[in-house]
């Protein structure tokens, strides 16, 4: 089999969260007044469904840009750790090759084709990276996110209100399962309480969709805090 | 049609997005990070996916409030999929049930 075939195959257990994700995140788009069109446009060329779900989450007519190009930066900023870990398996490839497929780099694309790459070279052999087989898997993620969010945000007004069926409940869900994912022990989390509680806070005393950049700012001040002590 | 201030909303965030995907592999990656770097670092995500929920945490609901409870277990023990239909399922009984 082909790694590219390989890497299609590889993405079925993906699939199975991520089609029902996109589908509620184009749902929950058209409830916040984005139009439809609008929605594949958004998955197809940002295609990162944490800041996605954020940024719709934050969505006001117009939208606050700098608000929501913040938080994206933000939610996203892990793909600089991400990009790192990846570039000595790169060696090989040349920028112009490099640059384009990174723009697929998701959490699971990532993690999969790493752990592929390792299990196929003991050392660190930068040849042991199957770019076939991360394109494989890419393309099948990507596909599925921009068109079955299309699709959600189409039949979303037939799915009614959202909030009857839970739907926007599936939002926090998945945000609370990736935090399981980062999870390493209370003392790691602790950034997190504080950003929780700082959010909290500032979410009841002040209007608008400040309370993320100020929770979050407080949680990594924390983190930075604790690494210094 | 899609107006101005939405296409230039999404665009932003997609340089953005470009920005983290590209940036530690053309910035970071000759170098080596302190670890108390990458600690900070590692936080970051965690930090802003919690700020961003928060607001669920006192709405005040309490259908919302259990349900939530609910999503955090399920989260804890079970597959982001599970987790998502076991967090809808319970959002959409205690409303039901308590209102």
């Amino acid at each position: 089999m082909s790694d590219f075939k390989r890497g299609l195959r590889a993405s079925t257990p993906v699939l199975i969260g991520l089609v029902p994700a996109a589908l509620v995140l184009g749902a929950q788009a058209t409830t916040k007044g984005i139009a439809p069109l609008a929605v594949p446009l958004m998955t197809g060329l940002n295609f990162a469904g944490g800041s996605e779900f954020a940024a719709i989450e934050l969505w006001t007519s117009p939208p606050h840009l700098v608000l929501i190009a913040g938080v994206t930066l933000l939610i996203n900023s892990r793909h600089l750790v991400m990009s790192a870990a990846l570039a000595p398996w790169l060696r090989h490839l040349p920028r112009r090759q490099a640059l384009p497929a990174l723009f697929l780099m998701v959490d699971e694309s990532w993690a999969m084709a790493l752990a592929d790459a390792k299990a196929r070279g003991e050392r660190m052999s930068a040849r042991a990276f199957s770019m076939s087989y991360f394109l494989g898997l890419s393309a099948a993620l990507y596909a599925s996110w921009v068109a079955f969010s299309a699709l959600g945000a189409l039949i979303g007004p037939v799915l009614g209100d959202i909030q009857r069926w839970g739907l926007d409940m599936a939002f926090p869900a998945v945000f609370l399962a990736l935090l399981r994912g980062m999870w390493k022990g209370l003392g790691a989390a602790m950034p997190w309480l504080v950003s929780l509680a700082v959010a909290a806070g500032t979410c009841l005393i002040v209007p608008g969709a400040w309370y993320v950049p100020a929770g979050a700012l407080a949680g990594i001040l924390t983190a930075w805090i604790m690494v210094r002590l | 049609m899609i107006d101005r201030w939405t296409i230039a909303t999404i665009v932003a965030m997609a340089l953005m997005t470009y920005l983290t995907r590209i940036g530690g592999y053309l910035v970071l990656a000759g170098r080596r990070l302190s670890p108390q770097v990458m600690i900070v670092l590692d936080a970051a995500p965690g930090c802003v996916l919690i700020a961003v929920i928060a607001p669920m945490f006192v709405s005040g609901r309490v259908a919302d409030l259990i349900a939530l409870g609910i999503a955090i277990i399920a989260a804890a023990r079970l597959p982001l999929f599970s987790t998502v239909l076991i967090a809808m399922l319970s959002a959409a009984v205690m409303r039901h049930l308590i209102g």
